[in-house]
């Protein structure tokens, strides 16, 4: 068996390993949950540091010497091209989730980045009315009423709902069945592009967070639940902070009006 | 004989009239209510233009300012602080409470200026206003760039003595508030109240290096 076959079979592996842990942890969360979305924080925490420490010390410095090697244009067809390679699980989980409309339009999209925008490197989509949408199986899951489950902190934020999403990503991008002499370079240039395009989102963050584990945590199981409902997540449920028993008699002035409904004014 | 002229007249004036005041009146209330909801959410839009567009020409010092009327006038700071704060506030002496709502306000308001400090023709959108449980409102706004993608910014504003004041800003769906409060607890859980403190005042000592 050559070195490179070996390189496919160790990304099928962790493949499979990622499988395992998202079961795994979501079997121990089933029986541990106790309303915490970070039952597993102790051993999340170890990990953040070490990617923390790695990511100040070699990952953030490499990204920054890209950002000012490399030219904004340059830089936005590199995003442009890994964009296009992971779209295709865009559109299997539009699908997944019943919006067919914008599985067709974003099938459209897919096609017109990949022939008129040469391999995806330039969005050709966007300007005619194709904007990108984010969809993951994550989204999918949610949508089938699967919880966020516990969260994880592995090479970045995710939980374990989230991270199935690793499998039909990885096995849905063309990359992925390519020899590991192109799949390995290639894989790098993603990460280093990946992190220079988070450098103004970690610098904001570093500025406000006061404790950055629990910035982070609480940042992404947001943004999920955000983006579970396309930008517009029900009113109601950010009632919650208010209303969690400890200050609900303090915190609202009239209770006369307790209907939970969502009235649109306007 | 009544004529057929003089019925409609009648039939005007008992039940078309007093129905058109009727629902003007109630259209008429409910706009005015929706002004009142939204306006600590378009007092802020305001200053936050005005600062931008005065990022190069005003210190930070006089756009600080400028929020900081904002701010005391149209959040309701003290609840902010207690629903952030959760089972800790109810531990602190009024002493540390109002230390602790002077800081917030402080970052708050330094956040604010150093954010929002380059104007690119960028603008604020209003998009609809939505009722939620207890008298809350949530006011959905966007703030639009003509460079990148819109921002979608949403307020949760409640009133408080007669007055609608803004208690939560959500941006992009991350609610300022929870995500204060996960990271606050935080500090307060492993390092105590006063090291909550100390860090609030670097983090507006790193943010506003000119006061």
């Amino acid at each position: 068996m050559t070195g490179w076959r070996l390189f496919d079979l160790a990304k099928l592996l962790i493949l499979i390993g990622i499988m395992s842990l998202a079961t795994g942890c979501a079997t121990t969360q089933s029986i541990n949950n106790d309303g915490d979305p970070d039952p597993l924080e102790p051993a999340n925490r170890v990990v953040f540091n070490v990617t923390e420490t790695l990511d100040k010390h070699l990952i953030k410095p490499i990204a920054e010497s890209y950002v000012d090697l490399a030219p904004l244009p340059v830089r936005t067809s590199v995003t442009n091209f890994f964009n296009n390679l992971g779209y295709l699980n865009v559109i299997l989980n539009d699908f997944l989730q019943g919006k067919f409309e914008q599985g067709i339009t974003d099938m459209l999209r897919f096609t017109y980045n990949s022939t008129f925008g040469i391999a995806g490197l330039f969005d050709v989509s966007t300007p005619i009315g194709m904007p990108a949408n984010i969809e993951d199986f994550g989204q999918t899951l949610a949508t089938w009423g699967v919880d966020q489950g516990s969260y994880l902190y592995l090479l970045g934020p995710t939980s374990t709902r989230d991270v199935i999403d690793q499998v039909p990503s990885t096995l849905l991008n063309p990359f992925f069945y390519m020899s590991g002499i192109i799949f390995a370079p290639i894989s790098v240039i993603n990460a280093v592009n990946t992190r220079a395009n988070l450098l103004e989102a970690s610098s904001i963050r570093d500025e406000a967070a006061l404790d950055t584990y629990s910035f982070t945590r609480e940042a992404y199981l947001q943004q999920r639940e955000f983006l579970v409902h396309d930008g517009n997540p029900p009113a109601t449920g950010y009632d919650d902070i208010f209303d969690d028993g400890e200050f609900a008699d303090d915190v609202s002035e009239s209770d006369s009006d307790s209907d939970s409904g969502m009235l649109i004014i306007e | 004989m009544t004529s057929p002229h003089h019925s409609f007249q009648r039939f005007l004036r008992y039940f078309i009239y007093p129905g058109i005041v009727f629902f003007s009146t109630h259209i008429w209330a409910e706009t005015e209510q929706e002004k009142a909801i939204q306006a600590p959410v378009n007092e802020l839009h305001t200053s936050l233009i005005n600062i931008m567009q005065a990022a190069e020409k005003q210190s930070f010092q006089a756009r600080y300012d400028v929020i900081e009327k904002v701010v005391l006038e149209y959040f309701d700071s003290p609840l902010i602080a207690k629903v952030i704060l959760g089972r800790y506030w109810k531990t602190l002496d009024e002493k540390s409470k109002s230390e602790f709502i002077n800081l917030f306000n402080r970052l708050t308001i330094s956040t604010y200026v150093d954010r929002f400090d380059t104007y690119r023709e960028q603008s604020f959108k209003d998009i609809s206003t939505e009722k939620m449980k207890k008298n809350r409102y949530l006011v959905k706004t966007e703030f639009v760039r003509t460079d990148d993608e819109p921002v979608s910014f949403n307020y949760i504003v409640q009133k408080e003595n007669d007055k609608w004041k803004i208690i939560s800003v959500i941006a992009n769906g991350i609610n300022d508030l929870s995500l204060k409060r996960a990271d606050y607890s935080a500090i307060i859980k492993d390092q105590g109240f006063d090291a909550l403190l100390i860090d609030l005042k670097e983090k507006i000592r790193l943010l506003q290096p000119e006061i």
